[in-house]
């Protein structure tokens, strides 16, 4: 409000119906408090009407809110009411009473707010280039104060959208000049350039559909862990096989061939068997766990193992070898490994053994977690990886679709900047101000961005040049003689049928 | 507010002239120092401003209590002053 000059003070205040006496230094104080309250109470009537109608589009209006809030700062153009407008608002004003979300219900006020902003740019003609910029820059930062009140359309907003009429600068180009292509839902959101929006959503529904994905592919993950985990505890039913395996023995009988010799010597195999399986086993486990004994491998001497097994069985070594024989002969997986010189290379004859190893070490329950929970970790662990490497892609997309986003929007916003400067030149050029109809491209340029962003801005001008040549019908492009050098410039062709008589 | 005060009495019963703009009702010499830093100094001054917020009774004592403070008493006393004035001789 402290940017309103006092014609577009005055102009603000008939708008919202008040006839304002002189504005002057001493009054001027007043009317912008008048002002406000008006606004005040026009903003109020409309949230009431508009929550009294509008009940199921509650949850749009924040998202418009929060949209318009994004808008506040890409404003360049102070609007306000313009009388020769009104006329033509009233037309749209009526469509908008029940704030219908038609396209055109929404791109006719954006239009008439535009065309009400350039209709009164013309009485506020007599400012320069400076004093307009100055206005336009602290009105930005009143409009900026004023947007977060805003509510969605309805017709005593028409008044209020002149003077913002920055959901217009980005809506405007898309909405009048580009075919919307989604007029019914895009154009109650009332967002900026509904176009703009076509990308991210495709973008939007693959980011929801991945991030989704991941979800379920970490509890799967999970899952898979815990089985991993369950099924390394042990098998406790492991060491029964071996057991089972060696009851099938058949029996070698050497000095005797009756059934009672048969019987004894079967025992007294299995027992040494049985001996040497849970040694082995033990010792096994040991290495496995921490190795107390500090054993230099799984695979016991076979010295050693015989020693033990004489020990505990006090039986010959003739009956120790015999039950290797019969290991070695047995197709079936009786828990031993029998090893040779050549640890990879299969063994055939006794005298080859050198030492032997328990396929199945026997672990404490500690111990047996430890390396459950080890193993399941690192293979878990490939998952992993590539689970985050997913993660990283997906935030990394995000973050790209957002950059890409405000780029398109500061093109759009460099776009309506650009427009209004060609056409207030060519107004100004109609008051005999100017000497040309056009304006150098990079005039243009230089007007608009300070020096010291021109770099950084540079590719946004780029763009928003290239959509003026091939978007906008109102300003040309061509090449003249501009100030004793060729170059390009840009020229507007609308005649301009808003000339105020007031000036 | 019905009864009016000695002030008004004296200041409508002639031309205001040069009259400071201390002889105004509700303008007392705080006020009136206060009006006269603005370059309010003659009554007629302030009653130009008066008329150029139309005679408006809420324009006017907003004006009156942004510029010097006045409470709604005094600008009251001073609204009614000039109106009657504006009344009787505009």
């Amino acid at each position: 409000m402290a940017g309103l000059s006092d014609l577009e003070l005055r102009r603000e205040l008939q708008a919202l119906g008040f006839q304002p006496g002189p504005i002057t230094d001493t009054t001027r104080d007043v009317y912008r408090n008048k002002l406000r309250r008006l606004r005040g109470e026009a903003r109020l009537r409309d949230e009431e009407r508009l929550r009294e109608e509008a009940r199921p589009r509650g949850e749009e209006r924040p998202r418009e809110e929060a949209r318009l809030r994004e808008d506040g700062p890409l404003r360049a153009r102070p609007a306000a009411a313009s009388l020769r407008a009104e006329p033509w608002l009233s037309q749209p004003t009526s469509s908008l009473a029940y704030a219908t979300p038609g396209a055109y219900g929404d791109i006719r006020p954006s239009a008439a707010s535009w065309v009400g902003s350039r209709g009164l740019a013309y009485p506020a003609r007599p400012a320069q280039l400076r004093r307009r910029a100055s206005v336009r820059g602290s009105s930005e930062e009143d409009e900026d104060a004023r947007t977060p009140d805003r509510a969605a359309q309805g017709p005593g907003l028409a008044a209020r959208r002149w003077w913002a009429a920055s959901p217009a600068p980005a809506r405007l180009p898309s909405g009048l000049l580009g075919p919307d292509p989604r007029p019914g839902l895009r154009a109650t959101r009332a967002g900026p350039a509904g176009t703009a929006r076509a990308r991210p959503e495709v973008g939007r529904r693959l980011e929801r559909w991945l991030s989704r994905l991941l979800l379920w592919a970490s509890l799967g993950l999970l899952l898979v862990f815990l089985g991993i985990l369950w099924v390394k505890m042990g098998k406790p039913s492991a060491p029964q096989e071996a057991e089972d395996n060696m009851k099938l023995l058949p029996v070698d009988c050497e000095r005797k061939t009756d059934e009672f010799c048969q019987a004894k010597q079967k025992a007294a195999l299995l027992e040494l068997l049985h001996e040497l399986y849970n040694f082995l086993a033990i010792q096994a486990g040991n290495f496995e766990c921490g190795n107390p004994e500090k054993l230099k491998s799984k695979c016991i001497p076979v010295m050693e193992a015989q020693e033990y097994i004489a020990n505990v069985t006090s039986s010959s070594s003739a009956k120790f070898e015999a039950a290797l024989t019969w290991i070695l002969s047995s197709n079936k997986d009786v828990g031993i490994w029998l090893k040779g010189e050549d640890q990879s290379e299969l063994v055939t004859t006794v005298d080859k053994v050198v030492c032997l190893e328990s396929a199945r070490p026997r672990m404490g329950v500690g111990c047996r977690l430890s390396r459950a929970l080890l193993t399941a970790v690192t293979n878990v662990l490939i998952f992993f990886w590539c689970l985050a490497f997913l993660w990283g892609l997906l935030i990394l997309l995000k973050y790209r679709w957002r950059k890409l986003e405000e780029e398109e929007q500061a093109m759009y916003e460099m776009v309506k900047k650009i427009i209004d400067v060609v056409q207030d030149h060519y107004v100004d050029w109609e008051q005999d101000m100017e000497r040309y109809p056009y304006v150098g491209i990079l005039h243009v340029r230089d007007t608009l961005i300070p020096p010291q962003s021109r770099r950084r801005m540079k590719r946004v001008w780029d763009r928003a040049v290239e959509f003026l040549a091939s978007n906008e019908s109102r300003i040309q492009t061509e090449s003249h003689r501009v100030a004793g050098e060729d170059m390009l410039v840009w020229r507007w062709t609308k005649p301009s049928s808003f000339s105020d008589s007031e000036r | 507010m019905t009864t009016t005060s000695q002030k008004h009495r004296d200041f409508m019963a002639e031309p205001m002239g040069e009259k400071p703009v201390g002889s105004l009702a509700g303008i007392g010499e705080v006020l009136g120092k206060k009006l006269e830093e603005r370059g309010f100094d003659k009554a007629y001054v302030v009653l130009g401003q008066f008329l150029v917020l139309k005679k408006d009774e809420d324009f006017f004592r907003e004006w009156l209590k942004d510029t010097c403070g006045a409470n709604a008493k005094q600008s009251g006393d001073c609204f009614g002053c000039l109106r009657e004035w504006c009344d009787a001789f505009l």
